[in-house]
Parts: structure tokens; C-alpha cells; sequence
């Protein structure tokens, strides 16, 4: 490790910073002290990476977003020596907590069968972000990605559609599906 | 989607397999303790107090605050030879590194009682080969460790 080098960054990711600094660079600074072998960097990193891996995977995983969570950071940290250039981590992380959370769904979908969208029940509830929840819950764990992807991230259906190794007509039809489950929902 | 989703931050214990995963460790184990977390946190964070029980290799660990929830260390072994530690100690977490070893400490509540995890690794980059044939022996070391804190947080807990 060299300590002169992260003892230079680590207290400068619990500086204040200016509000326009991005909190991807300060990163990118930690992966090069992780990778070098400095477990309290890989600690920060893992402060950082941490809210950005969970609101990705509540909307695809569901319930099972703890170990959605827990397994896309295993792979990214796992992956991290093999990171070669530390400003692609925000793509990186993106892509495999993705790919993470559909694999964790579609696992946990196979435990525990969810209904057809034409089951979808009325709902005169004035949570709306429990209507949304309940929408969800009925798509599948590939519908829930793409709708993350164009609607959280906000991808174009080609760099979802790479993302997800589905073409982009896959895409169109997923998403337009998923979203006439929604209109179909509040209709009711 | 413009709904506000509730972020699923990790528990302690999961962090620590993920630290676990990132670091290579040849050390992880975990396990249920039957004792409160509060009891159980108390053996893991005194340092001073307790770590040298847990760690064989270990006479004696002496901190000195820093700054937040970062400390420093020396930890001194049984022929004398000595090594620096940063420390990150927070309720339910705890990293330590010196410049050739990792080691961490997790506990979360669970049901009645706490699960316990426990890390150990090393710096330096070894060989896979090497780092796969050690890891049943830091397995079985990882879990005599739990074991023996769950012998001092029962002690601690009999008047």
C-alpha cells in the first residue's frame, strides 16, 4: 500500500467538499487506494457505493433487495482489481448491481410464483408509492430492470437494452408492457 | 418512477461479508450467539480489554483516539514485536489494519440474540492457490474466535 497516498484521501472524502464536486471522482480515488490494498479506503468505498447499490435494487429486487444488495457489491468488490479505469466505475456499478438484483428476483420468483397482471386488484389506496409497489410486485423481475433503467437512470432503450444483453425491441415491448400495467392499475 | 424508494442499507454483518469478498480474506466466519447484542458489542469493542483474549496471537492492543470514529493502535505480540493499526470502531462495526494484516469484527441483532462475525486477512497480494488452502484453517479460526467471545460476553454477563 502506499500510505502516503491514501492517508492524502481518506480525509478528504469526510472534508466538506464544494457541492458541485463529484462524489464519482472521489471515488474513483478511493478504487485506486482499494485496489491497492487498503481495507479502510474499500471501507469508504463501500460508505459511497452503499445507497447508490440499494435504490437500484428496491424497485427490481423487492423484498429481497437486502441480498440483492449484499450480492451486487460482492460482485463489484470482487471485480474491483479488475476495474482498469476507476471513472468508469459509475457504468460498471450500475451494470452489475442490475444484472444482480433480476438474478436475485427471478431466484426468489422461483420460490414464490407472483400473479399474472390481469390479477392486479383495484387499488382505491391513497399511497400511491405503495399502489406502485403493489404494480411491481406483479411484473417480473426483467420488466422491473428495464423500467429502472429508462425511468430511475434514465437510460435510452439501446444502453438498457446492452446493459440487459436484449435488443432493443425487447426493450420497447417490456417497457411498454410495464407501463400499460401501470396505466391499466390507476385506471381502475 | 418518481416515487421516492426507501434505500436497504446493509446491516453490519452482510458489510462485512462484502469487506470479506472485496479484501480475498482468508478469515470470515458468523455465527448466532444467544447472548444480547448489547452484551456481545461490549466484549467486541473494549480492544483493550478483550481483543487480547480473543486473538491468541495477541498480548496486548493499545489505542489512542483520533479523530471520529477512527483510532490508532499498537498491537503487541507474545515476543515482543509490535505493529501499528488504524482502527474504525462504530456500534456494531469494527475494522483494524496494519500495514500486513486486516482484521474486522461485525454484530447485529437477531431475534433474542446477536449474530457475530468475525474477518481476518492479509495485505499483501498472495498467490489464489495459497489464499484457498489456508482458508478451512481461517474458517475454523474465525469460528473459535466467535467461540471465544461468546465465553467472555457470558462471562461479563455473570455477576
Amino acid at each position: 500500500m502506499n500510505k502516503a497516498n491514501t492517508g492524502f484521501l481518506r480525509p478528504r472524502l469526510g472534508a466538506r467538499q464544494p457541492a458541485e464536486e463529484d462524489p464519482w471522482a472521489k471515488a474513483a480515488l478511493l478504487v485506486r487506494a482499494a485496489q491497492s490494498g487498503d481495507a479502510l479506503a474499500l471501507n469508504d468505498l463501500l460508505d459511497l457505493l452503499t445507497p447508490y447499490v440499494s435504490r437500484l435494487c428496491r424497485p427490481i429486487a423487492l423484498a429481497e433487495s437486502p441480498d440483492a444488495v449484499q450480492e451486487a457489491l460482492i460482485a463489484v468488490f470482487q471485480g474491483l482489481p479488475r476495474l482498469k479505469d476507476p471513472r468508469a466505475l459509475y457504468a460498471w456499478v450500475r451494470t452489475i448491481t442490475v444484472r444482480e438484483a433480476v438474478r436475485v428476483a427471478r431466484r426468489a420468483e422461483h420460490e414464490t410464483p407472483v400473479g399474472e397482471f390481469d390479477d392486479v386488484p383495484s387499488s382505491h389506496s391513497a399511497e400511491v408509492a405503495a399502489d406502485v409497489r403493489d404494480v411491481l410486485r406483479r411484473m417480473s423481475a426483467e420488466h422491473r430492470a428495464v423500467l429502472v433503467l429508462r425511468e430511475l437512470e434514465g437510460l435510452d432503450e439501446r444502453s438498457a437494452g446492452q446493459l440487459l444483453n436484449i435488443s432493443c425491441g425487447t426493450v420497447k415491448s417490456r417497457l411498454h408492457r410495464a407501463r400499460h400495467s401501470f396505466r391499466k392499475a390507476w385506471a381502475r | 418512477m418518481s416515487v421516492d424508494w426507501p434505500t436497504t442499507e446493509l446491516d453490519p454483518v452482510r458489510r462485512l461479508r462484502v469487506m470479506a469478498a472485496g479484501l480475498n480474506a482468508v478469515m470470515y466466519a458468523d455465527a448466532h450467539l444467544d447472548i444480547p447484542f448489547a452484551d456481545v458489542w461490549a466484549v467486541a469493542s473494549d480492544l483493550e480489554g478483550e481483543l487480547p483474549h480473543l486473538v491468541p496471537t495477541l498480548r496486548a492492543f493499545v489505542t489512542s483516539p483520533a479523530s471520529g470514529t477512527r483510532q490508532h493502535a499498537w498491537a503487541y505480540g507474545p515476543f515482543g514485536h509490535r505493529a501499528r493499526f488504524d482502527v474504525v470502531l462504530q456500534p456494531g462495526w469494527c475494522l483494524m489494519q496494519s500495514r500486513y494484516v486486516v482484521g474486522g469484527m461485525a454484530a447485529v441483532p437477531e431475534g433474542c440474540g446477536t449474530r457475530f462475525a468475525v474477518l481476518g486477512g492479509l495485505r499483501q497480494t498472495w498467490p489464489a492457490q495459497t489464499l484457498t488452502a489456508l482458508r478451512p484453517l481461517g474458517h475454523t479460526r474465525g469460528r473459535r474466535m466467535i467461540g471465544r467471545a461468546r465465553q467472555r460476553a457470558t462471562a461479563r454477563r455473570t455477576p
